[in-house]
């Protein structure tokens, strides 16, 4: 597969979970990241890690949602080179059930896992056209695509991000910019472990996954990288479950 | 980072003697795969087999029609005595047609579901005892973004193609238990010499790109690359999917 040799990524919420694992698999590729986050110490972390795999990293803080601040903090990313690939990462969620949730808790659910993709996009694209070329990957989530209970705002939030993708992608492939999106299932990330804990993670996997197991981040990175590679140059406007076996849906 | 991401593996993919399929070949025995070049022409298949073996891969071609159940079980027979059990399986043999509805006859439906459906069937069907024994196996299905949205000609190729994407989702819930991942590849227009008989040449098909968002049709090896995707340790979390590669022609479902 097509390695990622001197491209550069920007991978937003990068400081932990799927997006620190992100930005490690790009950085094992070849390619030099921005790793955006809104702390400022997870953020150093994953550059650190980004180093050891013999890539640069330049670390961008700020809160996703201001689109203003995103910019100026992508701005000074300048010194890397122009960004060739966006991962848009950040995302947040709360389990709350839909009669109890805040109005404010549902716009920053939407501030940060829209507006933040939107935000992100808008500080990429003008370099991406102007070079005619540019791989965008959005994390959405299977809850996007089937439901969750409990998690009206989440699951609305990821199927806006799935009609940024699609929509993205027709706009801008007369540019040669792809736009395609991974769909995590049931991952065991660090948050994961916190909410369920291990016996309740191997019980839903073995009533409700077909493969049996959870993935883990690494699993969503690979389908990033592949994603974000030459490999996948025929790709656009796509959506990758990365899910073992739940959401056997639209073709 | 990817060298020998299949070393140890054996790869079976059919309709490999030309096009697609002999790409799909190359590639995986790029990445380490002892491979088994299946198709219906002998010749062609042995020259594929041939050139792999020169640039320093392992591969065997055998030759079988894939709607045939003794072909089937024949070619498995020869690549498990050479290679030992297949653990990727690639299921892209297929056949097009052309013309509307009325056109069709039913020897010409029959042939068309005969490759595309039933040798999709008879090869996995051969295939995958030995891969429940591993408890591991891949199995990458070819459809084609006619299956997806259908097409205003070729209503059996249209209609063979959406039961490709049947079969995978069924074979996803069935054979999961086993840790056996099936997917498929949905290509929409590429570069072959299927898609230039089709279009009367490069000139039909330098017309046909400018619909295609990204402009273009696909080289052959792009879809490899999805195939490889999908065969290799990368893709352990996915099944049941199908991957449209189709320049953005089409964005179905979700």
């Amino acid at each position: 597969m097509a390695g990622l040799e001197g491209r550069i990524a920007l991978v937003t919420g990068a400081g932990t979970g799927m997006g620190r694992s992100h930005a490690e698999v790009l950085a094992e590729r070849g390619a030099d990241i921005v790793v955006q986050d809104i702390v400022e110490d997870a953020a150093l972390e994953t550059a650190e890690l980004v180093r050891t795999a013999g890539r640069r990293a330049h670390v961008a803080v700020c809160d996703i949602a201001d689109g203003v601040a995103l910019a100026a903090v992508i701005g000074e990313a300048a010194a890397l080179g122009p960004i060739d690939v966006l991962v848009n990462n950040a995302g947040i969620h709360a389990l709350t059930p839909f009669e109890e949730i805040a109005e404010a808790e549902f716009d920053r659910i939407f501030a940060v896992n829209v507006a933040g993709t939107f935000n992100a996009m808008r500080a990429v694209l003008p370099g991406m056209k102007d070079r005619r070329r540019g791989a965008i990957v959005n994390v959405a989530s299977t809850s996007g695509q089937i439901g969750t209970p409990g998690d009206t705002h989440y699951c609305a939030s990821k199927g806006a991000v799935l009609g940024l993708t699609k929509a993205w992608a027709k706009e801008f492939a007369a540019w040669s910019i792809r736009v395609n999106a991974v769909s995590p299932g049931p991952i065991a990330t660090e948050m994961t472990v916190r909410n369920r804990g291990w016996e309740g993670i191997r019980e839903r996997a073995e009533k409700e996954i077909p493969l049996r197991r959870y993935g883990l981040p690494r699993d969503v990175s690979y389908a990033v990288a592949y994603l974000a590679g030459d490999g996948a140059g025929f790709v656009t406007g796509q959506v990758i479950p990365i899910a073992g076996g739940l959401a056997i849906v639209g073709i | 980072m990817s060298e020998g991401r299949f070393a140890g593996r054996v790869a079976l993919v059919t309709g490999a003697g030309r096009g697609m399929g002999a790409c799909h070949a190359r590639l995986l025995a790029l990445g380490g795969a002892r491979v088994v070049v299946q198709g219906r022409d002998g010749e062609s298949v042995e020259q594929i087999a041939t050139g792999i073996r020169t640039s320093g891969g392992e591969a065997l071609a055998v030759a079988g029609d894939v709607s045939r159940e003794e072909d089937v079980a024949r070619n498995l027979d020869e690549a498990e005595a050479a290679f030992g059990p297949v653990g990727i399986l690639v299921n892209n043999a297929g056949v097009a047609s052309f013309g509307g509805t009325e056109a069709v006859t039913e020897e010409s439906f029959d042939r068309v579901f005969g490759v595309n459906l039933a040798g999709t069937f008879l090869m996995t069907r051969r295939v995958v005892p030995g891969m429940k024994a591993a408890r591991a196996g891949k199995i990458v299905n070819i459809s084609s973004r006619f299956g997806q949205v259908g097409a205003p000609v070729s209503i059996d190729y249209c209609a063979s193609k959406s039961g490709v994407h049947g079969l995978t989702k069924a074979w996803a819930k069935e054979l999961a238990p086993w840790n056996i991942c099936v997917n498929c590849v949905a290509p929409g227009g590429v570069w072959t010499e299927m898609g230039l008989a089709e279009h009367g040449g490069a000139e039909g098909i330098r017309k046909i790109e400018q619909s295609v968002p990204l402009k273009r049709w696909a080289q052959p090896e792009e879809m490899s690359h999805a195939v490889a995707f999908l065969a290799g340790p990368e893709s352990d979390f996915i099944t049941g999917q199908v991957l449209p590669a189709n320049g953005g022609a089409t964005m179905a479902g979700i």
